[in-house]
């Protein structure tokens, strides 16, 4: 075959039969389209301004993403709030410790997502509105949405896109909101936690408290977050070579934390969002083979680094079963917004809430040097204070709402 | 009332559930308006299969669900619909991976949706112990709370677990953040904030799908709907 039939023939497959030719050019970024669309007056975006103290990075495909720091509304998680409660409260304790503004309210759902991944019943439009309508509520406080779940962050990216491409989802999310009172509204930037944690982390790590060089540790990163739309996800340079999303490692490097690879990196945690409640041989089989079991074994990790609810539950409860077959793992599970608030002096109990850890965490602070049992003796007489009806510390003064 | 734009739609009506033939089932699915992003072509490559977390464990791959949706044989789909397509865990690898840029978890996601908006027979199953989420979800929009911790339900979680269930309310409250020191909800979600949240179920379906597929779960929501409202709208 003459060479120039043999390209005309390959551009001819590439292009127009198995659509191969979708590679050669970057997908639009929607965040352009999202500008022309407000320029329309069909939707508005939530705007990151000089308020937010916003920081730039670098998305996967070079293009760059603002990260506001400050004026943020918590968009919490169900599973970091129902079963992780040191999670959000990390959260909160280190932006009370870098003189932070935020709004932790009431009026806002979860994305939904979890239950749509695992059971299907909701649709497009049902998920759409929800994630408007907690936007929208975000809007007119005057603050950002900054989004806790790994979940809600995938979530809320597909959805912003949809929206974005599809008119007729558009129209039907806007009258579905007029019926609420509330209008189409999108983020200038979805953003989650662990870029707000990886812009900051320099501040962060000043807080630290604590020598963290001898503690191993291996990062799993959350599928949900990395994996949906994976080019609004932060790359950096000096992180894997670039070819790994650099937030939690890189928090992890900056707090003075060894970060040690393994070769199932890139696998899911097995949570499976139905499996973890209907098909849990899977996740415990999945969770113990294919990650605990290597980042001790492989890696010999102290402590296993999550950015994600779902991955932190399954990592981490699914550890004492294996004794059933031989898997005599005790590998500490907990979020790099825990570490990080540890390292920086965040009481274990009251603040980290390790204690709703189920996986023994307690050697791996003996080895930072923080004294967790004081801090258990401290917890145990506040239970009993609260009990005899002391009135409940905060680190936050709620609105009146 | 379906939203049908023709050539696609975005989502199904509740009142076809029960409509299940094979052919009605494959159109739901090829005219999602999700369809074209989720499939573009399938080289039969088997990359997404290769890191797929569920091929691993269970008898499923998403090179198979791809090329079955792509041959147009509607029968085979609809056994597909049936049980094979609920192994996957949805972490969306496949999707990264995918050379051209398909996303069989995405596409499994529409089968799903499918399979549920139509009622199939072994949707009732699979769901059932989906129940505790489903109610949590459609009455406050928590998906998951502190009070659905129990050791009767996850044994295998460990002897720590009976401690989470045990003065939960007080330890709840030693959580120094507001929002979150309740128990039969993740965090205090406000009645106003539920009450938007039945209308946007309401509007797109989803209230209408739970009556036809699990009228017992229904009614127990619509109770708990019903006070809400009550609530709010003596308040106002």
């Amino acid at each position: 075959m003459a060479t120039e039939l043999r390209t005309t023939g390959w551009d001819f497959v590439t292009t127009k039969v198995d659509k191969r030719a979708i590679q050669r050019q970057n997908p639009d970024d929607p965040r352009e389209h999202l500008r022309e669309l407000e320029a329309r007056g069909e939707v508005k975006i939530i705007p990151i301004t000089e308020e937010n103290q916003p920081i730039e990075v670098e998305t996967l495909l070079g293009r760059t993403k603002l990260i506001p720091t400050t004026k943020l509304w918590h968009h919490k998680s169900c599973g970091q709030c129902g079963n992780i409660p040191g999670y959000p409260t990390s959260i909160i304790w280190l932006m009370n410790r870098l003189g932070l503004e935020y709004l932790d309210e009431t009026h806002q759902t979860s994305c939904t997502a979890w239950n749509y991944h695992g059971s299907g019943t909701s649709n497009l439009v049902a998920l759409a509105s929800v994630a408007v309508r907690n936007w929208h509520r975000a809007y007119e406080t005057g603050y950002f949405p900054l989004i806790h779940c790994g979940t809600s962050f995938g979530n809320y990216k597909e959805i912003r896109n949809l929206l974005v491409e599809h008119k007729e989802l558009r129209d039907e999310v806007r009258r579905i909101m007029a019926k609420v009172g509330r209008e189409l509204v999108i983020p200038q930037e979805i953003v989650h936690y662990s870029e707000w944690l990886h812009v900051l982390r320099k501040r962060v790590a000043a807080l630290k408290v604590y020598d963290a060089s001898q503690v191993v540790t291996t990062v799993h990163p959350a599928c949900h977050v990395w994996k949906m739309i994976p080019d609004d996800v932060i790359y950096d340079r000096e992180i894997y070579g670039g070819e790994r999303p650099a937030p939690t490692t890189a928090i992890l490097l900056e707090l003075g934390a060894k970060v040690r690879d393994y070769s199932t990196w890139y696998d899911c945690c097995g949570f499976g969002f139905r499996h973890i409640l209907t098909e849990r041989e899977f996740s415990r089989s999945f969770s113990l083979e294919r990650k605990i079991k290597v980042m001790v074994e492989e890696a010999q990790s102290d402590v296993a680094i999550t950015q994600d609810t779902g991955c932190t539950t399954t990592l981490d409860k699914n550890q004492w079963i294996g004794k059933a077959h031989g898997y005599h793992y005790d590998l500490p599970v907990m979020a790099d917004v825990q570490f990080a608030a540890l390292l920086a002096g965040a009481d274990p109990y009251k603040v980290v809430q390790l204690q709703w850890h189920t996986a023994g965490w307690e050697n791996l602070l003996d080895k930072i040097g923080i004294d967790w049992r004081a801090s258990k003796k401290r917890y145990e007489a506040y239970l009993e204070e609260l009990k005899n009806g002391a009135v409940p510390e905060q680190l936050y003064l709620a609105p009146n709402d | 009332m379906s939203q049908d734009l023709g050539d696609v739609h975005l989502r199904l009506d509740p009142d076809d559930v029960g409509i299940q033939d094979a052919d009605s089932l494959l159109k739901a699915i090829r005219t999602d308006v999700r369809y074209h992003e989720a499939v573009h072509g399938c080289l039969n490559c088997g990359v997404c299969s290769g890191s797929c977390p569920s091929h691993r464990f269970f008898d499923y791959s998403p090179r198979v669900v791809v090329q079955t949706v792509l041959s147009g044989d509607a029968e085979a789909v609809k056994d597909m619909m049936d049980e094979y397509i609920w192994a996957c865990a949805q972490c969306y690898t496949c999707a990264m991976r995918c050379p051209l840029q398909n996303s069989p978890g995405g596409l499994v996601m529409i089968m799903r949706e499918v399979a549920v908006w139509r009622g199939m027979e072994a949707v009732h199953r699979l769901l059932k112990p989906y129940g505790r989420v489903l109610l949590k979800v459609l009455s406050l929009g928590n998906q998951l709370t502190p009070d659905m911790i129990q050791p009767d339900f996850f044994p295998d979680w460990g002897p720590k677990i009976p401690w989470s269930s045990t003065d939960l309310a007080i330890k709840r409250k030693a959580i120094p953040v507001y929002t979150l020191q309740v128990t039969t909800s993740a965090w205090r979600v406000s009645p106003e904030t539920s009450y938007e949240l039945y209308t946007i179920y309401e509007e797109t379906g989803v209230f209408k799908l739970i009556e036809q597929i699990d009228p017992n779960l229904y009614e127990v929501v619509a109770d708990m709907v019903e006070e809400v409202r009550d609530t709010v709208d003596s308040a106002q």
